[in-house]
């Protein structure tokens, strides 16, 4: 199935604006990033701390609602999702 | 009302112009503008499908918290130099205390959620500004 990942500022820099993912039916929003991360160290060091967890300044989307990062393990993905990634906002 | 992110630049004056009514009694206005951080000019970036729902969302929120007659956002975005207008909150009321207080509640609210994003450009090269974590 194929997600839609939507980038802005810093990670936009690093993901492009827009690209699509294919992935195989099931997989979490966890896997997701794990999968992006795993095809440039840029992305994974953008995502990741040096331990593996998500750095906790990095705020996901799924069609447009917030996701808490404690529940990208639990989410599953659905063919057509769209998922945002981006930095703490600094509009005003 | 107008709630908009927008690259086009805003004329205050007509705004307030357009929002006198009878029984407003008030009118607050908060314009945020380019200032010289010792920046060459500023680039912004909205993620404009959520930004726009979000302030929307902020405007509903106002108008439940605060006893107002009108909310105007225009949220500016592109390339930007100093002494742009970047940002206007338009807020109209019977009474100052009312207006005064969505004014302000709308600004902080958009600070925390809505998707936007700045880039500085300085003769030295280019930095983001940060956003705090909410």
């Amino acid at each position: 199935m194929i997600i839609t990942i939507k980038a802005f500022a810093r990670f936009r820099e690093i993901l492009g604006s827009e690209t699509t993912e294919e992935v195989p039916e099931g997989i979490t929003l966890a896997g997701l990033l794990e999968q992006i991360a795993g095809k440039n160290p840029k992305i994974k060091t953008a995502l990741y701390e040096g331990d593996n967890t998500l750095r906790r300044y990095v705020i996901l989307m799924q069609n447009k609602k917030r996701v808490n990062q404690e529940d990208v393990q639990t989410i599953v993905l659905s063919d057509g999702d769209e998922i945002a990634i981006y930095p703490p906002v600094a509009g005003g | 009302m107008v709630i908009s992110i927008t690259h086009e630049d805003f004329d205050v004056n007509a705004m307030i112009q357009s929002r006198k009514a009878p029984e407003v009694g008030g009118l607050v206005s908060f314009v945020g503008i380019v200032r010289d951080d010792g920046i060459t000019k500023i680039e912004l970036e909205a993620f404009e499908e959520a930004a726009l729902e979000e302030l929307n969302l902020i405007k509903d929120e106002a108008f439940e918290k605060f006893p107002l007659m009108s909310v105007d956002i225009i949220h500016r975005i592109g390339m930007l130099n100093v002494g742009d207008n970047l940002l206007l909150i338009l807020v109209a009321a019977g009474h100052r205390k009312e207006a005064f207080d969505g004014c302000e509640y709308i600004l902080e609210r958009i600070k925390e959620t809505v998707q936007i994003w700045k880039k500085e450009y300085t003769k030295d090269g280019e930095r983001w500004v940060p956003g705090e974590h909410h």
